[in-house]
């Protein structure tokens, strides 16, 4: 692999609303390779989605920059901004609204098709057809002349992704794009997201805030941890999930329920100072984390803001704590 | 003694198609101080089930048949042929809902304080001053600063502290059952953890039983003492909750298991459910799983299979190949389905 | 997902060929409402009436000094008026100015306020302040009034200037509603995919947008068609623009000013007119409530 595919270089974004400032999301680097799969992981309020969307060029970064095979994208112009956008594709996660509910899905299908591809009647068909194929729509032609609402919920995120391959993008971008369908088939649409990166060479990116999704779907890959606007924790999925190295993720993975009984009842959990998430219009000076955690140490944790370091094990934690003992959280907090 | 004892209750909705057959032939019992969980896809009929048991149906679901009886040991009856002002009693104070702590689950032009006043006062707690005392007690109880509480508007509080507040309100005439409808779903993790923690609290400290429709396994998990699946509106499997994730022996409950993956342990062979479910208006003939079941066999066209006896008294599931699902699963360990299947 | 294909309504009617299919599903769900259908019959009748039914009646603008005001019969059943003309023959050669001025009137209003309302929602800014400027300042002007000033002064000759002048005074309650939409549908999820597929503004707009607010343009159409009759009959019976022609309004001018209401027998001459423009109006509402069924999609299947 020679160098990254797409990078965010220290972006931040603010909003301002009749309240105050709100820093949606504050410093956050990411790059990702191609092929590659990234989770990013938080709960609802930690920037997650916002970041999404400005990797997806949807959302201008209020500052840093958002790099596509190593040229600053907000600088592109016309023809070059097109193609890039065409580059990186977003899946909704609300499968009722990402359908324009008044065409069918020949109809959806076709427009890009026949602008970026030059392709009409019979050569658009056979490629609706295959892309239809591609995404696990059988048979494919029972498909092309219904309308979104006669399609179940998995069945439309289906076509959202087989809309999204028209263009032939180098990366997806997947917003929650599994939370609004039936547990029941939730594997089989995170197995074709993942196909794409491993078959067809697609960088996908899932947002979500299951971590169990995360785990099964970033098996192969890597998983950022945010809380609070911040990338608190980037690591190897694996290691992860068996040994955060955040207090925060320590916490998460702690508190998880699990489809296990046993597991599930016996767990040791992180006992957090605070159960209340901060405002993101007040946010705590220092680390925003340190209200809540455990190994907060007043002096250095509520007066310094913690950048991401670099761990034994290839993983990157933004904890002065873990730091500096050079051991995961969750050693530290005896919970592995 | 079960406080509650339902036989073959069918609920059917209405439709220009012709009638949905929503809950077909549903018998369970709810023990006193239990907790069961019914779990199933959306469609199964879960939902619908749960508002059924205390007759909150739309207008436009009709109960076809069956009995749903309660009794507390005082009192015995059958819900069902209540008239509108018993069963307005019989909601509040011997069984009371707790919806998704959405904010429409309020009304929010007035504060808290006025909706637990409200909810008092339509339920026969004509004395302002008990029913305030009784609102600060059960606000103390789910962790929730009264002096704050009592004085905000439904917007200003969290996700989690209005899931509580929902929680507290069902709680005002002391029920013996409790039924929750997905009550964590819309939750942040450490919020989830808490509302569970808090549940289970409740329920040690105050005994009621507790009926709970989940989608989320893993709820499920946490908190149930026995478990239904639920698949086309019937119950195809009734067990212990040990049993159900470790032994099950209907295949939609082994498909169930396997489709939710794990943050620890092993990830085993995790796979979704293929096809879709039947659609309710036109069921096909024999068992409504058969499209979907990797188990199936012609046999199983023949009828609707009922609910059999399987290993234990306690355990039952509506399967002629439940035997082939056990032997497919191998060991009867303590080890999730997917671990097994890998 | 095979299971879910086997499930598909047998009344699916996807298999037909386009238009015939789009009819057919028209009539269909139309047919779930009788006042829509109800609605829908009494439109075409009248559109029949105005624009078919004078090729196959002649004209009889013979005065006839020896019926005047005749009572109904076989020959004349709706009476005759002041100059012993036939009230039917009438009402059949009267119905198509006053139609075709309302559509062009229901026309130009809609083309305005979708123009406009769009571009407003699209560009938004300074634009899109002075176009709401403009909007709440014609909406607040009494339109009757201002329509009997302009008309007083400019004394339309044509329909279509007429058409003109009504559409003029229609167009801001739906620039509002087709501009509320458009700032919705701008941030809708598939809009944004349009966006992200670089499928150009002309697609997002005519291909994504427009069809998801058909149900209030139409709609809008009809209402507005409804307004535009109602403000020629005003203007008309008032006596505002010239007289000329066959025209329902003009006969109720006619018959006002010719004394028909101290005349028993002219009870029919001037219930007539009124009851075309009534009647058509009445099929115009209910054709429009019919309607609202068959733009939700979900209510189709």
């Amino acid at each position: 692999m020679s160098g990254p595919l797409i990078e965010l270089d220290r972006v931040s974004r603010t909003y301002t609303t009749p309240a105050g400032t709100i820093k949606a999301v504050d410093d956050v680097s990411l790059s990702l390779g191609e092929s590659e799969t990234i989770c990013i992981v938080g709960e609802s309020g930690c920037g997650k989605t916002t970041t999404g969307r400005m990797l997806a060029g949807l959302l201008r970064p209020s500052s840093g920059r958002l790099l596509f095979e190593g040229a600053d994208v907000w600088e592109k112009k016309g023809k070059d901004l097109a193609r890039f956008r065409r580059a990186v594709q977003l899946v909704h996660q609300d499968p009722y609204a990402s359908l324009n509910p008044t065409r069918t899905i020949a109809q959806t299908l076709a427009p890009p098709l026949a602008k970026h591809k030059k392709a009409h009647g019979r050569a658009a068909r056979a490629a609706m057809i295959s892309l239809l194929e591609r995404v696990g729509l059988t048979p494919p032609a029972d498909f092309l002349l219904k309308y979104p609402h006669q399609l179940s919920g998995g069945q439309r995120q289906r076509v959202s992704i087989a809309r999204a391959l028209t263009v032939d993008p180098r990366v997806i971008v997947a917003d929650e794009a599994v939370s609004m369908v039936d547990v029941s088939i939730r594997i089989s649409l995170l197995d074709l997201l993942h196909n794409l990166a491993t078959e067809f060479h697609v960088t996908t990116v899932l947002i979500t805030h299951d971590l169990a999704v995360a785990r099964y779907f970033g098996r192969k890959g890597r998983i950022a941890v945010m809380y609070l606007g911040r990338v608190v924790e980037l690591a190897d999925t694996e290691s992860l999930v068996s040994d955060p190295a955040h207090p925060y993720s320590t916490a998460l993975i702690a508190a998880i329920p699990e489809a296990d009984p046993t597991i599930t009842r016996t767990k040791k959990r992180v006992p957090l100072k605070g159960a209340e998430v901060p405002s993101l219009l007040n946010l705590p000076p220092g680390c925003v984390f340190h209200p809540r955690c455990p190994l907060s140490e007043p002096g250095l944790c509520d007066v310094v803001v913690p950048i991401l370091g670099n761990l034994p094990g290839g993983r990157s934690v933004a904890c002065h704590v873990a730091l500096r003992e050079r051991q995961p959280a969750a050693e530290l907090l005896g919970v592995r | 003694m079960p406080v509650l004892s339902v036989r073959d209750l069918s609920i059917d909705y209405r439709t220009r198609r012709g009638p949905v057959h929503a809950v077909r032939d549903v018998t369970f019992d709810l023990e006193q101080g239990e907790t069961l969980a019914v779990i199933g896809e959306s469609g199964s009929g879960k939902t619908t089930l749960a508002v059924g048991l205390i007759r909150l149906s739309p207008r436009s679901a009709r109960v076809t048949k069956g009995e749903i009886r309660y009794d507390d040991g005082k009192r015995a009856f059958d819900v069902l042929s209540l008239d509108t002002e018993r069963l307005r009693r019989f909601r509040w104070a011997d069984c009371a809902m707790v919806f998704q702590a959405a904010l429409s689950a309020f009304n929010p032009v007035i504060t808290i304080w006025e909706q637990f006043l409200d909810t008092g006062r339509a339920h026969g707690m004509g004395d302002k001053h008990k029913v305030h005392d009784r609102t600060r007690e059960l606000l103390d109880l789910v962790h929730l600063d009264p002096n704050r509480v009592l004085r905000a508007y439904p917007h200003e509080l969290s996700g989690g502290m209005r899931q509580r507040v929902l929680i507290a309100m069902a709680l005002l005439l002391d029920p013996r059952i409790i039924i929750l409808d997905e009550p964590t779903t819309a939750l942040d993790i450490l919020t989830q953890r808490a509302i569970i923690d808090l549940l289970r609290e409740l329920r040690g400290k105050l005994g009621f039983a507790t009926i709970f429709i989940s989608h989320d396994l893993s709820i499920a998990a946490e908190l149930a003492d026995r478990m239904l699946t639920m698949y086309a509106g019937r119950i195809v499997e009734r067990a212990t909750v040990e049993d159900l994730f470790y032994r099950p022996r209907h295949p939609y409950s082994v498909g169930l298991m396997r489709a939710v993956p794990r943050v620890s342990g092993a990830l085993g062979s995790v796979a979704s459910i293929p096809g879709s479910p039947p659609d309710l208006i036109r069921l096909p003939r024999g068992c409504s799983y058969y499209p979907r079941c990797p188990f199936h066999v012609d046999e199983c066209l023949q009828q609707d299979p009922p609910l059999l006896r399987v290993d234990t008294p306690d355990h039952e599931a509506a399967c002629i190949r439940w035997e082939t699902v056990a032997a497919a699963l191998g060991s009867d360990a303590e080890a999730p389905v997917a671990e097994k299947l890998a | 997902m095979t299971a879910a294909a086997t499930t598909v309504d047998r009344r699916d009617v996807t298999r037909l060929p386009g238009p015939v299919a789009s009819i057919f599903e028209f009539l269909r769900t139309m047919s779930r409402k009788p006042v829509g259908l109800i609605g829908l019959i009494g439109v075409v009748f009248f559109l029949f009436l105005a624009y078919v039914a004078p090729f196959l009646v002649p004209l009889q603008d013979q005065v006839d000094v020896t019926s005047i005001y005749a009572k109904p019969s076989f020959l004349h059943p709706l009476g005759t008026d002041f100059q012993g003309r036939d009230v039917v023959n009438q009402i059949v050669y009267g119905g198509g100015d006053i139609i075709t001025t309302a559509i062009l009137a229901a026309l130009f209003s809609t083309l305005i306020a979708i123009t406009f309302g769009s571009i407003a929602a699209t560009l938004g800014g300074r634009i899109d302040a002075l176009i709401l400027a403009i909007t709440d300042v014609a909406l607040t002007i009494p339109q009757l009034i201002l329509l009997i000033v302009i008309a007083a002064i400019f004394r339309p000759t044509s329909f279509f200037a007429l058409a003109v002048i009504l559409a003029l005074l229609q167009w801001p309650a739906l620039l509002r509603q087709i501009r509320a939409q458009v700032l919705s549908l701008k941030e809708r999820d598939f809009v944004e995919a349009a966006r992200s597929l670089d499928l150009g503004l002309m697609h997002i707009i005519f291909r994504e947008m427009l069809p998801n607010m058909r149900s209030y343009i139409v709609i809008h159409f009809i209402i507005a068609m409804t307004l535009a009759i109602y403000a020629q009959a005003a203007i008309m019976f008032l006596g505002l623009v010239p007289l000329s022609g066959r025209n329902w309004a003009i006969m109720l001018y006619f018959a006002y000013n010719q004394g028909a209401l101290f005349f028993k027998d002219s009870f029919f001459y001037l219930m007539g007119p009124i009851m075309a423009i009534a009647l058509f109006q009445l099929s115009l509402v209910w054709l429009a409530s019919g309607l609202e069924d068959v733009f939700n999609p979900r209510l189709r299947s």
